[in-house]
């Protein structure tokens, strides 16, 4: 009995240059490379399920100063995450005018142009909320899961792989 | 029986600041995930896009169904195998 096994596709060995723009955002890496589909369905699938996590935890679940392991995960999304990070330690959490440390706002306290943490006025919202339970850990595996996704993107771009035709 | 929609998931929630109320529904959220891996990593492994959208469901759905039988497989565990195999006195 034989067997005809697929043709691999030639492509290149090692694409350093598609590896780091794999890097820079979801899917570049392979626009690069001139698979300008595969790329939109990376980038849709990468980043559908970054902001989806973003959208059912809140920001709250890209903490690198309180979540660090998730967050090493996440930051496989690339400067993306980076910027979310950013954003979250930098606009949303603010200082305790006590013991100065760094942290989100309870539910009673409002965050005060200089970033200091007040007690809220009637009828004002904390910066933002954060989230718990079921809600957290679902948030954070999606957006854990897209970093995790992307390194195979990324890997992928830098090593092209000998895709065989008529096989998936 | 599931709980009706809370009026409060939509009253007051700020997109990406504040965390949805779902938590009674939080198993539903696993397909769109199960469907996100799988179409992320059909597009990594697919040399063409030919029947493309049907292999991501088709992997969706054996992700969810090996979830659910992780699930029961854990449950028997913790419920029945492990109280066969170690007993607890009383």
């Amino acid at each position: 009995m034989s067997s005809v096994r697929p043709e691999p596709i030639e492509q290149p060995a090692f694409d350093p240059l598609g590896g780091v723009l794999a890097v820079l955002f979801p899917g570049a890496g392979h626009w690069y490379q001139g698979e300008v589909q595969r790329a939109l369905i990376i980038a849709g699938g990468v980043l559908g399920l970054f902001v989806g996590g973003l959208l059912i935890g809140g920001i709250d679940v890209v903490d690198s100063r309180q979540d660090r392991l998730w967050f090493l995960g996440e930051v496989m999304v690339g400067p993306v995450a980076l910027g979310v990070d950013y954003y979250h330690q930098h606009a949303l959490k603010g200082r305790d005018p006590n013991t100065g440390q760094v942290r989100g706002a309870l539910p009673n306290e409002i965050r005060d142009p200089n970033g200091v943490l007040l007690p809220a006025p009637p009828g004002s919202l904390p910066p933002m909320t954060k989230s718990l339970g079921k809600m957290n850990e679902i948030g954070t595996l999606y957006c854990t899961m897209a970093g995790f996704l992307n390194l195979i993107v990324i890997i992928d771009a830098a090593f092209p792989s000998p895709r065989r035709k008529g096989k998936a | 029986m599931l709980p009706a929609w809370p009026i409060s998931l939509v009253v007051a929630w700020r997109p990406f600041l504040d965390p949805l109320n779902l938590h009674a529904w939080w198993w539903m959220l696993l397909v769109p995930l199960s469907f996100g891996i799988a179409v992320t990593y059909r597009a990594t492994r697919v040399a063409t896009f030919e029947g493309f959208w049907l292999k991501a469901v088709i992997l969706t759905v054996q992700i969810v169904l090996s979830m659910f039988l992780l699930g029961i497989a854990s449950y028997l565990f913790i419920q029945v195998a492990v109280p066969y195999l170690m007993p607890m006195p009383g």
